[in-house]
This record gives structure tokens, sequence and C-alpha cells, in this order.
């Protein structure tokens, strides 16, 4: 059993096929959309002065946030030694990898300048929060491969070549250490990436010090959910069990308690700044948010309900989680609520420009976007290597066995 | 493993080990905390970030102001134009400047011109991650096209709507040249955020040719000398002689969104005189 790779039934190759070769039209149709973004510059984008950011920093926030359960599961398992949780810690280290990856893919078409990404590492500014975000991101994902490549050295395939497994033990005994660091820069990007918004003092909509906490939290809570997805998913289309079921129920209370903390936090987020309060700036914007877009309405029905109250009641209700079909809803239905607060917090600050003019009339350019084919194009490649990546993986590598070289038990 | 299981064992007591530890911590915490609130770290050198590494201007203790009076703009958008020949951005929705119909709560129209406000607490300047944008010794918020990774952080958190980001190069021929003026800078490269600079490349030669910028034309901004009105004004706000501080001191002027906390260098008078 600890040498064997996962094994798909007979009869379960033919989709297995059309599976990949899906995938693969996906990452074809995103090269074709890289390729425009290179060729011709972000014009073919339908992004504008106004709205400078769009689909693929959503992407790129959402990828960045659901990779948390790598630095949740790993500070569990290496650091407060919660061992029970040890068989889901490779997969969300995966989980992480593919986010981080993907993330610093869209990243790359984001930046009018892919050629000078390294600027940042180069030239310094310590008063920008992005800054402080380019270099955790690029170290953190350090930290991701470092944790990563003893799975992969542990595969059959590198068996013929000791010494390189031999060093992919000796990388996975210092799992500890790469737990500490990488939660402290987990601790630090996962919650600047809110604070990008949060610090910005000429938008009220986003001026408030909970942005770095409720991002952080967000990322914890979906992190969590979409490791333990991938892995009941994986399960259920494999025929296996890959971790017994009071582990499953266990962490998916866990995510439970996290979403729930949030919606807390979230409520008096909301409250503090817009139900008790009357700050001019922010009571003008978010009235012209509910009047020219539907942000207001996305937040209430997505954010709150759909991906808020229900899955936290389906988490934590135990008859509704001890069934593995509606468990599976509610954790997507948080990985969703993630993406879409990434996309709301993103426009909703962008689309209602503060107004600086001294007459009434405004005079600012109205504010709109809507992503174009090479956007969304591109933002499919990126979404198909990562599901590509995490479908050979979870077949070829050891992902889903339990640690030969750490445990001993 | 096993040293681990044995450190769980045993007793709690705070030992040698455990007060260096406690020691180290608090010092380095002392010595962020320092780095934080002084030096060159410090939430108010940001300023000074971009200035380290590009050459300093030969700022004599000037600081750059203008003043827009509104109640005598006619809205005849020479400057808007004049800008764009002087500054070569051929594309109109890529105005540095930029000028719009307005009204005010009593109902009289006005003209409204924009250009970069030069904010001393520049939020562009704080947000960008590789220092390509800086606050100059004279006030004026610059930029280094070569440095700058077009990330656009800087439009985010600009308030003003200033900045513009080079989604293309415009291959278009320059339609406001040579009518109202010739290129003085080069067009920018596709990806980069570009901005209003005060026509920074006359004040500097102007300054180093002993001109006063806002008294000599060749050293003033284009839409400066450009319009037909004079209500665009000029000059150094230390100077209590600069034709800057004789407006200011004159006139009643607002700054737009003070509340903001960017401290714009760009005053405006209002459209109409007060009842």
């Amino acid at each position: 059993m600890a040498t064997t790779e996962l094994t798909y039934k007979r009869s379960a190759i033919s989709p297995f096929f059309f599976w990949v070769a899906g995938l693969a039209i996906m990452i074809l149709i995103g090269i074709a959309g890289m390729a425009n973004v290179l060729m011709n510059g972000l014009q073919v984008t339908g992004l504008n002065d106004r709205v400078p950011w769009g689909l693929w920093i959503t992407q790129d926030l959402s990828s960045i946030g659901l990779g948390a359960g790598a630095f949740t599961f790993s500070a569990l398992v290496y650091l407060f030694r919660v061992k029970r949780f040890e068989p889901l810690a490779r997969a969300a280290v995966f989980v992480g990898f593919l986010g981080y990856t993907s993330a610093m893919l869209a990243l790359a078409m984001d930046i009018g300048r892919p050629d000078r990404f390294w600027h940042p590492l180069v030239y310094w500014n310590v008063h920008s929060v992005l800054w402080e975000i380019t270099w955790c991101v690029i170290l953190y994902s350090t930290v991701l491969a470092l944790e990563f490549l003893p799975i992969l050295f542990s595969s059959n395939y590198f068996s013929r070549w000791p010494w390189i497994r031999k060093f992919g033990e000796l990388l996975h005994r210092g799992a500890p250490v790469m737990a500490v660091i990488g939660m402290g820069l987990s601790m630090l990007h996962q919650s600047s990436l809110g604070a990008t918004y949060g610090v910005l003092s000429g938008r009220a909509i986003w001026f408030k010090p909970s942005m770095p906490v409720m991002f952080i939290i967000s990322a914890v809570a979906g992190g969590i959910s979409l490791t333990l997805l991938a892995t009941i998913l994986t399960g259920k289309l494999t025929n296996r069990r890959l971790i017994s079921l009071d582990l499953q129920r266990e962490i998916a209370r866990l995510a439970g308690y996290v979403l729930l903390g949030y919606l807390y936090l979230k409520i008096w987020d909301w409250a503090a700044t817009s139900y008790y309060s009357h700050s001019p700036g922010t009571a003008s914007a978010l009235s012209r948010l509910q009047a020219t877009t539907p942000y207001t309405q996305t937040f209430w029905w997505l954010e709150i309900i759909l991906g808020g109250l229900i899955p936290a009641f389906i988490l934590l209700y135990p008859s509704l989680r001890r069934n593995d079909r509606a468990l599976m809803i509610g954790l997507g239905l948080i990985v969703m609520a993630v993406v879409v607060n990434r996309w709301n917090v993103t426009l909703s600050g962008l689309v209602v420009p503060p107004e600086w003019s001294p007459g009434v009339l405004g005079g600012v350019l109205a504010a709109s976007y809507f992503p174009t084919w090479t956007e969304v194009a591109v933002s499919i490649g990126i979404l198909g290597y990562g599901l590509l990546a995490f479908t050979l993986g979870v077949k070829y590598l050891p992902i889903f066995r339990r640690a030969r070289a750490h445990g001993g038990d | 493993m096993k040293k681990n299981k044995k450190k769980k064992g045993s007793p709690s007591i705070i030992g040698r080990r455990d007060v260096l530890k406690i020691a180290g911590a608090t010092g380095a915490a002392v010595v962020f905390t320092q780095l934080v609130t002084t030096g060159p770290l410090s939430s108010d050198a940001v300023q000074g970030i971009g200035r380290q590494t590009h050459q300093a201007n030969a700022s004599g203790g000037q600081e750059w102001h203008m003043v827009i009076d509104l109640s005598k703009c006619i809205g005849c958008h020479y400057c808007l134009w004049t800008c764009q020949a002087t500054n070569d951005v051929p594309e109109d929705d890529m105005r540095w400047n930029i000028g719009f119909p307005e009204t005010t709560e009593n109902g009289v129209d006005f003209f409204m011109t924009r250009p970069c406000l030069h904010c001393q607490q520049a939020p562009c300047v704080k947000v960008c991650p590789v220092g390509a944008t800086w606050v100059r010794e004279d006030g004026i918020v610059a930029m280094d096209y070569t440095r700058c990774i077009g990330c656009r952080y800087c439009e985010v958190a600009c308030p003003y709507d200033v900045r513009r980001f080079n989604w293309k190069v415009s291959e278009k021929e320059n339609p406001y040249q040579p009518a109202w003026g010739t290129s003085e800078v080069e067009r920018r490269p596709r990806g980069v955020v570009e901005k209003c600079t005060f026509c920074v490349q006359r004040i500097d030669r102007g300054v180093a040719q002993g001109l006063t910028p806002g008294v000599d034309p060749q050293a003033t901004p284009a839409c400066v000398n450009i319009c037909p009105v004079n209500a665009r004004v000029f000059g150094d706000i230390n100077d209590e002689e600069s034709p800057l501080s004789k407006y200011l001191a004159e006139h009643d002027t607002f700054r737009l969104r003070e509340d903001f906390g960017t401290e714009p260098k760009v005053h405006y008078v209002r459209p109409e005189k007060e009842a």
C-alpha cells in the first residue's frame, strides 16, 4: 500500500482521458490569449485608467488566498504537532504550490512590463505594501517548492537515484523550520494583500484597517476548504478513501469555525463602517455602488448568505457534515465566496472613484469594466494549468500517501 | 523527533536559553520599532525613497506650486492641447491635463481643468513597489519610465485620476503639433505609467540657466504660458516675490479634497466670487 500509486479503475480511463484532453484545450486557449497579450500589450484587455485592475488581479488574489491551506496545515502539523492532520499536509502544500504559481502566471500577464518582473527585488521601496507582497510571495513560493520537492523525490520515478531521494528526505526533515518561515511569510502577505486596498486613504470604500484581517481569515477558511474539497473529490473519482471519515469531519468543522469567526468580523466590519456610522466618503461611494452596480447584491447574496451562512451551517451541523455530498457543496460554496469576495473588493473600490471636482457634475469619467475574451482565455489557461498539474500530481506523485521519510510510525 | 519528545516531557522552567531568547526578541522588537518610527524606514521618509537612487535636482530650496483661477478660465482648451503637443500625448484619452465643463452648486457654469496636483504626501509615491516615482526636493512628483513595471498600483492609489497607463504605443501622429507646440520629451514605451510633470524639462533647464520658472516662459510649464487669460499662475511658494506667492496672498484658494491628506501643490480659485 505504501509504495503503490493511486490506480484508476479500468472503466474510469476513458473519462480521465477526456478530462485531461479538456484541460489541455484550456491551456491551449490560455497560450493563445497570452500570446495576444505579449504581442499587443494590455490594450487587448477591458481594463482602462479608471479600472486598471480586473479579472487577473481577482484570479491572482483568489489563487493566493485559496493556497492558504498550505501554511495552515504546515503550521498545524509541523509546528503545533497536530499529527492527525498530517495525511492532508502534502495535499495542502501541493494545492498551495499550484495556487502560488498560478498567481505568478496571472501577475506576469497583468504587469505592463513582464520583462521587469525582477525590479522589486533590486529597487526597494519599503513603504510600498506591494513591495512587501512581492518579496513575501517570491520567498514563500520558494518555501512551497522546498516543501513540495520531497514529495516529488519520493515518487517511484526517483527511486533509481537514491541520492536524490536522500536529499528529499533531508529537506523533509527541515519541514518544521519551513513551516515556521512559511507561516511568518503567509501571515505577512496574506494580510498585506488586503492592505493593498486598505491603506489607500483616497478610496473610501477600501480605506479601513479591517481589510488585512478579513483577507487572511477568509484565506484560511478558503484554503482549508479547497484542500479538503480536492481531497474528497479525488477520493470519490478514484474510489478510494484518502483520509479517514473522522479526520474529514474534523477538518470540515475546523473550516466551519474559521468561517463563523470570519462572518462575525465581517458583520461588524459592515455595521461599524456603513450602518451605525455615517462617513461622507463611504456613504456616497456605497450609495453610488448600490445605484449603478450589482456589487451590493453580490455582497449580500453570494458572499454573506450563499458563501457564508449556508456553508457555515452545513459544516457545523453534524448530520449535514456527515453527508459527503452536502459537505462538498458547502466547501465549494466557500471557495466560490472567496473568489467573489476578491472580485467584489477589487471592483467596488474602482468603479466608484472618489469625487474630487469642486462642481456638482462630478466630471469624473464613468468607470466600468468588462473582461475581454483575451482576459478570459488567459484565466482559463491558468486554471487549466492548475487543474492539470493537480490531476497529474495526484496520479503520479505520492500526494495522498503517508510520508515514509518522516513519521516512522 | 527524539529531542522534541524529550523537550515536551521536561518541566517548563525558564532557563538561561529562554532568558537569552526573550532578551533577543526584546532587542529585535526595539530595533524594529526604532527602524519604522525614525530613519529611512519611517513613514515620514517616504519622499526620500526615489531620491536616494536618482540624481538630486538642483533645488535651491524652491518648491513649485500652481494656481488655477476658475473664475478667469474661459474653457478654451488651449492648455490641454499645448500639454499634449509639448509632452507628446497624441491620444485625447491619455491627457495629462484634463478639462471638462462643470457647474457649481449655485448653478454657475465653469470649466474645470486638472493637471497632476503633485501632492507632497502623494499616495502614488508611497505604493510604488519599485520606487519608480518620487517627490523631488522641489516638490515635483517625478517618474522613472525605465524602472516602472506597469503594475498600475499608482493609478489605483491616486484619488484624482491623474495617472495614465500606456495600454499601447500610439502610432498616431500628434494632431496638436506643430500648431500648439513641439515635443520636448520622448514618447513613452508601452506598458509603463505616465503623468503630468509640471514640464520638468523646462524647469530643470531653466533653473540651470538662471531663469525663474513662473516668470521666464522658457522655464514655465506650457499650460501656464499658453493661457490667454492668465488663469494659471506658476512659481516658487518659498519666494514671497514670485507671481504665485503674490496670487495666493491676494486670493482665496482651495485644494482638491484636502480631507485626503495628500497636500496637493495645485491651488484653485473658486469659479464664482463670494456672495
